[in-house]
């Protein structure tokens, strides 16, 4: 292994800062006592942490963002995996039509979706139900999964699956034990970007949501364009606080290397 | 009946045939190879036998049984595939386990036999280690293991030794053979070199352009080629293109660059252009002056265990390869005699194109 010069070390060095430090500026922000966005100079308060539970609101939807994530990412994938299967390993009539409706959600701004929606969920009667905009989310997060997947599938040397089929497998279990966990790294890395860009929406989602299903990042958007306080920043701190255990649990018990990277 | 029989069977890509009609009997616990250059549809032979690649027309018997149509998970074959295909995510022990686990074999049994299966490969060491581990070598007999240890009728082979490197091809040669004879698989080996091909097989089926040209023991196919092909794909040949002076019986005397030698040549008429074919190793070396044609030695290659001489003489350039005895080799630009004896040479009737490199013609 080669070792970094000098110039390489300080150039990652700032690579790493410039990537850090609005977290890192947030978190500490959030623990300021003043009543402005501040880098806390007269001692630490916990006081905007307590703030944010005496808004029962931001907790809702804190709930309402997790299960939209939750729930698009994992349906997601579940499209997504027969779907790239299909279309990688098969050459069929509108083979390239369903590839490009499929990463046509990637194109369009959500802003233009988020119109489309609005008016797509008031024609059938949908406003303000949760399934509807599960729904809507899957359509933004399912490209995201088909790329990751169909980079995972093509290079997929099929005489393992031949192997497996020879050796008396069935098709369902040549799936289930040879197939599944050979792309693996290609679904969980998938999961993981749809789960984050769903939780993360904000564009599409201010046009679908209705008072009960108003998503985390909409409450903050809302929020914020009434008044800018430190409650803001203690929200993001507790979020990348969730974010840090859960990886750190994920690499502990799994591995993150063998989830995306995969035991090659 | 044969054990397993290829019947006329076809394989047609649109207008393409990729393999026309070919008809093969394989006698229980048989070694057969089929041998081609890349594209004579050797694999994909071997493919429909394995159930991947549907037979256009023919049929495929096994033991009696009509499989043409069978799944490929249903036939119980053993394959072993060029890549090896071995799981990624399985240790050795459960990559040979899952045949077994997929025949629902008891727990128990499957332990004994995964482990007499690892012990075949000499691998008993490794069960618990992932294929990534493992050397190329390695991998390769995982794979093979995971194909015996089903007890399959007919064992597969793909190219099974082409992504091992010389010495350790050679070494897995014999002990493919060895592994074989134990167990009395009747196997079926698909590959492009010759030297594979000959060392280890009973039988080796010569494949051109999607059709079978020669099937025959080793020997035979190298001393007695049926067709210009295979003289040119099996090993090197020189080839002397004379003409047909005097007929007389089956005999006919040809006049190769103005000196007239004898050969056996039935039917052939006066002023016919044949082909002379004789092995480098055939042909013998004399002091200048003596044998049927002069020639200069232009090049020598030291080869170990011998010789091989590039002789310039009135027919172009001829190839030579002599034993090493231990004495001193010829020089360069040294002038030599070049002679064979009559039974040698094999004749074909027209002229014969240059013969292309083999080892360049196999991928």
């Amino acid at each position: 292994m080669t070792r970094n010069g000098p110039v390489a070390l300080f150039f990652h060095t700032l690579v790493v800062l410039f990537m850090l430090a609005p977290l890192v500026i947030v978190c500490l922000v959030a623990f300021t006592p003043e009543n402005t966005l501040s880098l806390p100079t007269r001692g630490l308060s916990l006081r905007w942490f307590e703030a944010v539970f005496h808004h029962p609101d931001f907790v809702q939807s804190f709930w309402n963002s997790l299960w939209l994530a939750l729930l698009s990412a994992t349906l997601a994938v579940a499209l997504a995996v027969p779907a790239s299967l299909a279309i990688t390993r098969w050459e069929f009539p509108g083979r390239g039509f369903l590839n490009g409706l499929f990463l046509s959600p990637l194109i369009i701004p959500h802003l233009v979706l988020g119109v489309a929606m609005l008016r797509l969920f008031a024609l059938v009667g949908a406003t303000g139900s949760f399934g509807w905009l599960v729904a809507a989310h899957i359509v933004i997060v399912t490209p995201y999964v088909m790329r990751l997947l169909i980079a995972a599938i093509t290079g997929f040397d099929r005489s393992v699956e031949h192997a497996a089929y020879s050796l008396g497998a069935s098709e369902a279990t040549v799936f289930r034990r040879v197939t599944l966990p050979m792309i693996l790294p290609g679904v969980t890395g998938g999961w993981l970007i749809a789960f984050i860009n769903s939780f993360d929406e904000l564009t599409m989602s201010i046009f679908i949501t209705s008072p009960s299903t108003v998503t985390l990042p909409v409450r903050m958007y809302m929020y914020a364009t009434e008044s800018i306080d430190p409650m803001m920043a203690a929200v993001s701190a507790i979020i990348i606080g969730i974010t840090v255990v859960a990886v750190l649990l994920l690499d502990r018990v799994y591995g993150l290397d063998r989830i995306l990277v995969g035991q090659k | 009946m044969s054990f397993l029989e290829l019947r006329d069977i076809t394989k047609r890509y649109g207008t393409l045939n990729a393999v026309s009609d070919v008809t093969l009997s394989v006698e229980k616990g048989e070694f057969v190879s089929l041998l081609g250059p890349s594209g004579c549809g050797k694999t994909t032979t071997l493919q429909m036998i394995a159930g991947f690649v549907d037979v256009t027309a023919g049929s495929i018997r096994l033991d009696g049984r009509d499989i043409t149509h069978a799944k490929a998970n249903s036939r119980g074959l053993g394959i072993v595939f060029q890549s090896y295909a071995l799981f990624p995510h399985m240790t050795v022990y459960d990559n040979v386990s899952f045949g077994l686990e997929m025949q629902r074999v008891p727990k128990s049994d499957r332990k004994d036999r995964v482990e007499e299966a690892l012990g075949l490969v000499h691998l008993s060491a490794y069960a618990g280690r992932y294929p990534r581990e493992l050397s190329g070598g390695q991998r390769q007999r995982v794979a093979l293991a995971r194909a015996i240890v089903i007890r399959p009728p007919v064992l597969l082979l793909d190219e099974p030794l082409s992504n091992l490197d010389a010495k350790l091809r050679e070494a897995m040669q014999f002990e493919l053979r060895d592994i074989q004879r134990k167990v009395g698989t009747t196997t079926v080996m698909v590959t492009h070199d010759q030297a594979e091909a000959f060392s280890i097989s009973d039988r080796v089926v010569v494949m051109e352009a999607g059709r079978i040209t020669q099937i025959d023991e080793p020997y035979r196919i190298y001393e007695h080629p049926e067709t210009e092909f295979i003289s040119r794909f099996v090993g090197k040949t020189n080839m002397l293109p004379g003409t047909v002076q005097t007929v007389n019986g089956g005999y006919a005397s040809v006049s190769l660059a103005g000196v007239p030698v004898e050969v056996e040549a039935p039917g052939v008429a006066l002023g016919e252009t044949l082909t002379l074919c004789i092995r480098p190793e055939k042909l013998r070396l004399a002091g200048a002056g003596q044998g049927r044609l002069p020639g200069r030695v232009s090049v020598r290659y030291f080869l170990g265990s011998q010789w091989l001489y590039h002789i310039d003489g009135p027919l172009g350039t001829l190839m030579a390869v002599t034993p090493n005895d231990g004495s001193a080799p010829l020089d360069v630009d040294m002038p030599v005699g070049i002679d064979w004896s009559p039974s040698v040479v094999r004749v074909h009737r027209g002229v014969m194109a240059e013969a292309p490199d083999p080892a360049l013609e196999a991928e």
